[in-house]
C-alpha cells in the first residue's frame, strides 16, 4: 500500500511534533465529553421530574412535565407537537420569535442535540453507520500509537512497564478490538511505523540531530516553534483544564472587543460560572500570548535588565468572591529589545502557587512604549479563605516579533497579610519591579505539584476552649475530637508521557504513640489534574495528640497488576520537621496547620506543595 | 479509640465549559498556500513571512460569539504535504466544515482544488460545508488565478468563495464566520427535518437575518 510507505517513513522527530498535538486534542475532547455528560444528565433530570412517581396515580389531567393538575375548562393544557404530551402553560417554551412551542423536555432535547453535536453524529451516521460518536481520529491514532510504540518511543522516565500494563487493561483491549469504522489498515500502518521506529531509535544516529531541527523550543531562531500552536510543555496545561479546582474559578478577563450583548453575557457567566476556554479567551485578545506563555513558565524567554514600576490596586469583592487586580500603568520599563529601543509591554498575573493557565490573566499589549497605560482589571474568582494561601505574581513582559517574549520584571504580593476590608489598601500604588525571584526556590526543592486540601478539627461543644486543649496536661479534656481533611485535588503533578495519571491519595496520621492511622482515596483514572474531593476522617483524636502528630499526604500514580505504584509527591503537616521540605513552603504549611488546630470547627483551606 | 473513616465528599461540580457548542473545522489545500498563516491570523492576529511547513496536523481552539451563542471552534490545520495524507484524511470525518485553500499566485495549487474536493467527498459526511478560499490576494502583481476562475470553480463545486490574505488580514475573519454560519444553517436543517412539527416554522439558531459578508472577493 502506498500510504503504508508514507506513514512508516515518519521519523521519530516527526512524531515528536505530532504527538503533543494528539495529547492536546485529547484534553480538549475530555473537557467536551464532560460537558456533554452534564448536558445529558440535566435532560434526564428534567424527564424524571415529569415521570410517574411510585404509588402516585397517573392522573390523566395533569401536566406531563410538572405533574400539576389540569382543569377541565381553565388551564386545560395543550398538546406538545414534539411529544404529543399535554402540558400546562408554564411548561412551554417559545424558541426564537416564533409562535410554535415545545414542552420543556422537547425543547431541552433539541438543545442538547445542538449542544452535544448529536445532530452532526446523526447526520454522519447516514454515511458512516459504524462510526462511534466519541472516538476522534486523534484518539484512535493515539491509541494505536501508544499501544504499539511505548517501549521504543516514550522517554524512559516514567515506568514504561506499568504504562504498557495499564493500556492493555481489559477496557482498552475491548476498545481496540472494535475499531468502529476506523480504517483497519491505518492501525496496521501504525504497527509498521512503530516497528520501524524501534529500528530507528536503536540504530540511527541522526535521529538526535533531527530532533534538534524539530525541537519545539522557541529559543531556536527558526520559525517552527512559534508556529506550533502549543509547545510540548503545554500538554499539561491543557490537561489541567479538565478539572480546575472549583475554589479558583476564573472569570475570563473582560474583552471589550467581543460583540456580546451585555445581558446575555451576564447570563452565560451565571449559568456557566467558569473559566473561558483556555486557548481562546473568547476573542482576539492575545491568544498568541496564552499560547506561548507555557514556554515562558519554563524559562524559555529572554531577560531584560529590570527597571521601572507597575501601578496597581487590589480589591476583593466579597459579594462576588472575586479578587480584582486593577493594572493601571507602568513607568520607566526596560526596553524589551534594547538595541532597537523597542518595547511592547503587557502584564500577566498568577495567583501563586497556581501556575496553571487556568490561573493566568493578562492585559492587552501596548505598542512602542516604556510607560504604558493599561487601565485593565484582571479578576479571579477565589474564596476568601483561599486568599490567605495565595501570592499574587504580577509580571511585565515585552512581546517581540515572532512572538518572542522578554521578561521585564515582576512583583510578588503575598495576600496572607493583605487587609481587603481596609479602603486604604485598595488605592493604586506603585510597586517596583524586580528580577525573577523564584528561580532558586523551584530548583532547590523540586516541585512535584500542589495538593489542595481543606481541613477542620471537629470538637464536641464545650471542649473547644483552646487553652484546655493546648495544655494537654493532667486530665485529657477529651479524646473524641475528629480531624476532617478533604483532599480536593492536585495540579501540576508529574504526569505520564501520555499526559494523564491514575492517581490517588494516601493519608497517614502518625500519633505521638507511633500509632498510624491510614486512609486512602479512590483512584481517579486518566486525569492530569485529579479532583478527588474525598474526605479523610480521623476519629478519636484530641487536639493535644494532634499537636504532636504528623500527617503525611502522598499522591500516587496507580500501576496495574502488582507493579508498584509510583509516588508522585508528598506533603507533611504537623509537628515533625520535614527535613526534605523547602524552608519557605514548609513554614507556610506549618502555619496553616497550626491554624487548623487552633481554630476548631472551622475549615481551613491549604495548598500544599508536593515534594 | 482513634480510628479513621473514608467518605465521599460531595461538592458542587465545576463546569468549565463556557460555550454553547463546539464546531470542528478543517483547513486543507496544497502545501505553502497559507493554511497555517490563515489560522494564525485568525486565532492570534499574527503573521510571519517565514515558511515552516506543517508536520502532520495541528489545531487551535477559539471561542467566538455568534448569533447569541458562544461557539467553540476547534480548527485543524493540516499539512499540505503528500507524505502526511494518511494522518490528515483521518480527520475529515470529524469535521463539520472545511476551508479549502489555494494560492492565487500558484496555478498548481488551484488545479489541485478538484482533488481536494474529491477527498472531502470521500472521507467526510455528506453535508460537509466547504468554503473555497483563494489566499494571498495581497500579491496582485503575481496573481495567476483570476477571481473569476476562482468563483467559477467554486460555483461548479457548490462551495462558497472568498479571496483572502492572511498577510494583510483580508477576509480572514469573514471566512471563518461565514463557515460557522453555514454550519449553523445545516444544523438547523438537520434538526428541523428530524422534528417534522417545526418544518417550515424556523426556530433555534437560524441565520436568515444574517446579511452577506461585506465583500466576498478581494478588494485589492
Ligand atoms: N503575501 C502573502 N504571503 C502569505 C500569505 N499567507 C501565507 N503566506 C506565506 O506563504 C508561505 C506559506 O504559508 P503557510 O501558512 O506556512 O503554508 P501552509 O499552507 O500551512 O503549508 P503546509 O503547512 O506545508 O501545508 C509562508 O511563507 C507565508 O508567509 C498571504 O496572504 N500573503
Ligand atoms: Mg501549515
Ligand atoms: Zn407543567
Ligand atoms: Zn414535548
Amino acid at each position: 500500500m502506498a500510504q503504508d510507505a508514507s506513514l512508516s517513513s515518519f521519523q521519530e522527530s516527526e512524531w515528536e511534533v505530532i504527538l503533543p498535538v494528539l495529547y492536546r486534542d485529547r484534553a480538549v475532547q475530555n473537557v467536551e465529553e464532560e460537558r456533554i455528560r452534564k448536558l445529558k444528565t440535566r435532560l434526564q433530570q428534567l424527564r424524571w421530574r415529569g415521570a410517574k412517581r411510585g404509588g402516585q396515580e397517573y392522573a390523566e389531567k395533569s401536566c406531563a412535565r410538572c405533574r400539576r393538575a389540569l382543569g377541565l375548562l381553565l388551564n386545560r393544557g395543550a398538546v406538545c407537537q414534539g411529544c404529543s404530551h399535554r402540558v400546562c402553560s408554564e411548561c412551554r417554551v417559545f424558541p426564537g420569535r416564533t409562535r410554535v412551542w415545545r414542552c420543556t423536555v422537547c425543547y431541552e432535547g433539541r438543545n442538547v442535540r445542538i449542544k452535544t453535536g448529536e445532530w452532526f453524529f446523526e447526520e454522519r451516521a447516514k454515511k458512516f453507520p459504524t462510526e462511534g460518536r466519541q472516538e476522534t481520529a486523534g484518539a484512535r491514532l493515539l491509541q494505536s500509537y501508544q499501544e504499539l510504540s511505548k517501549i521504543s518511543v516514550v522517554p524512559p522516565t516514567p515506568p514504561p512497564l506499568s504504562e504498557s500494563w495499564c493500556s492493555s487493561s481489559p477496557g482498552r483491549l475491548q476498545e481496540l478490538s472494535q475499531p468502529r469504522g476506523f480504517n483497519k489498515s491505518v492501525e496496521n500502518l501504525f504497527l509498521s511505523v512503530t516497528t520501524h521506529m524501534k529500528k530507528l531509535s536503536k540504530s540511527q544516529n541522526d535521529v538526535t540531530s533531527d530532533k534538534q531541527l524539530l525541537s519545539t523550543s522557541p529559543e531556536q531562531g527558526t520559525g517552527r516553534p512559534e508556529r506550533r500552536s502549543q509547545s510540548d510543555t503545554a500538554i499539561n496545561v491543557t490537561a489541567r483544564k479538565i478539572s480546575a479546582p472549583d475554589i479558583l474559578q476564573s472569570l475570563s478577563p473582560e474583552s471589550p472587543k467581543r460583540p456580546a450583548n451585555p445581558v446575555l453575557k451576564q447570563e452565560n457567566l451565571l449559568s456557566h460560572p467558569t473559566p473561558g476556554p483556555l486557548f481562546s479567551g473568547g476573542s482576539r485578545q492575545g491568544s498568541l500570548i496564552s499560547i506561548n506563555s507555557a514556554c515562558t513558565e519554563i524559562g524559555n524567554f529572554d531577560n531584560a535588565d529590570v527597571t521601572g514600576e507597575v501601578e496597581l490596586a487590589l480589591r476583593y469583592c466579597f459579594k462576588t468572591r472575586s479578587l480584582e487586580v486593577c493594572i493601571k500603568s507602568c513607568r520607566n520599563l526596560a526596553y524589551g529589545e534594547e538595541r532597537k529601543k523597542k518595547c511592547n509591554p503587557y502584564v500577566k498575573t498568577y495567583l501563586l502557587p497556581d501556575r496553571s493557565s487556568q490561573g493566568k490573566r493578562k492585559t492587552g499589549v501596548q505598542k512602542n512604549t516604556v510607560d504604558p497605560t493599561f487601565q485593565e482589571t484582571l479578576k479571579y474568582q477565589v474564596e476568601p479563605a483561599q486568599l490567605a494561601t495565595r501570592r499574587l505574581q504580577v509580571s511585565v513582559w515585552h512581546l517581540g516579533t515572532l512572538a518572542r517574549r522578554v521578561f521585564l520584571g515582576e512583583v510578588i504580593i503575598p495576600l496572607a497579610s493583605w487587609d481587603f476590608g481596609d479602603s486604604t489598601t485598595q488605592a493604586f500604588r506603585w510597586h517596583p519591579l524586580r528580577a525573577k525571584a523564584e528561580k532558586h526556590e523551584d530548583s532547590s526543592s523540586p516541585n512535584h505539584g500542589e495538593l489542595t486540601v481543606r481541613a477542620k478539627l471537629v470538637l464536641p461543644a464545650g471542649t473547644s476552649k483552646l487553652q484546655e486543649a493546648q495544655e494537654g496536661t493532667g486530665e485529657e479534656p477529651s479524646c473524641d475530637g475528629q480531624l476532617c481533611l478533604v483532599v480536593l485535588g492536585a495540579q501540576n503533578l508529574p504526569v505520564r508521557s501520555d499526559g494523564t495519571l491514575n492517581s490517588f491519595v494516601k493519608g497517614c496520621l502518625t500519633l505521638p504513640d507511633k500509632q498510624k492511622l491510614r486512609l486512602k482515596s479512590p483512584v481517579l483514572k486518566k486525569q492530569a489534574c485529579p479532583q478527588w474531593k474525598h474526605s479523610f476522617v480521623f476519629n478519636g483524636v484530641s487536639p493535644a495528640q494532634l499537636r504532636q502528630s504528623s500527617l503525611e499526604l502522598t499522591v500516587w500514580d496507580q500501576a496495574a497488576f502488582g507493579v508498584s505504584d509510583r509516588l508522585l509527591g508528598e506533603a507533611r503537616l504537623g509537628s515533625r520537621e520535614d527535613p526534605a521540605g523547602g524552608a519557605g513552603s514548609g513554614s507556610h504549611s506549618k502555619l496553616q496547620w497550626q491554624k487548623v488546630l487552633s481554630s476548631p470547627n472551622l475549615w481551613t483551606d491549604m495548598t500544599l506543595v508536593l515534594h | 479509640m482513634a480510628s479513621a473513616t473514608d467518605s465521599r465528599y460531595g461538592q458542587k461540580e465545576s463546569s468549565d465549559q463556557n460555550f454553547d457548542y463546539m464546531f470542528k473545522i478543517l483547513i486543507i489545500g496544497n502545501s505553502s498556500v497559507g493554511k497555517t498563516s490563515f489560522l494564525f491570523r485568525y486565532a492570534d492576529d499574527s503573521f510571519t513571512p517565514a515558511f515552516v511547513s506543517t508536520v502532520g496536523i495541528d489545531f487551535k481552539v477559539k471561542t467566538i460569539y455568534r448569533n447569541d451563542k458562544r461557539i467553540k471552534l476547534q480548527i485543524w490545520d493540516t499539512a499540505g504535504q503528500e507524505r502526511y495524507r494518511t494522518i490528515t484524511t483521518a480527520y475529515y470525518r470529524g469535521a463539520m466544515g472545511f476551508i479549502l485553500m489555494y494560492d492565487i499566485t500558484n496555478e498548481e495549487s488551484f488545479n489541485a482544488v478538484q482533488d481536494w474536493s474529491t477527498q472531502i467527498k470521500t472521507y467526510s459526511w455528506d453535508n460537509a460545508q466547504v468554503l473555497l478560499v483563494g489566499n494571498k490576494c495581497d500579491m496582485e502583481d503575481e496573481r495567476v488565478v483570476s477571481s473569476e476562475r476562482g468563483r467559477q470553480l467554486a460555483d461548479h463545486l457548490g462551495f462558497e468563495f472568498f479571496e483572502a490574505s492572511a498577510k494583510d488580514n483580508i477576509n480572514v475573519k469573514q471566512t471563518f464566520e461565514r463557515l460557522v454560519d453555514v454550519i449553523c444553517e445545516k444544523m438547523s436543517e438537520s434538526l428541523d427535518t428530524a422534528d417534522p412539527a417545526v418544518t417550515g416554522a424556523k426556530q433555534g439558531p437560524q441565520l436568515t437575518d444574517q446579511q452577506a459578508p461585506p465583500h466576498q472577493d478581494c478588494a485589492c
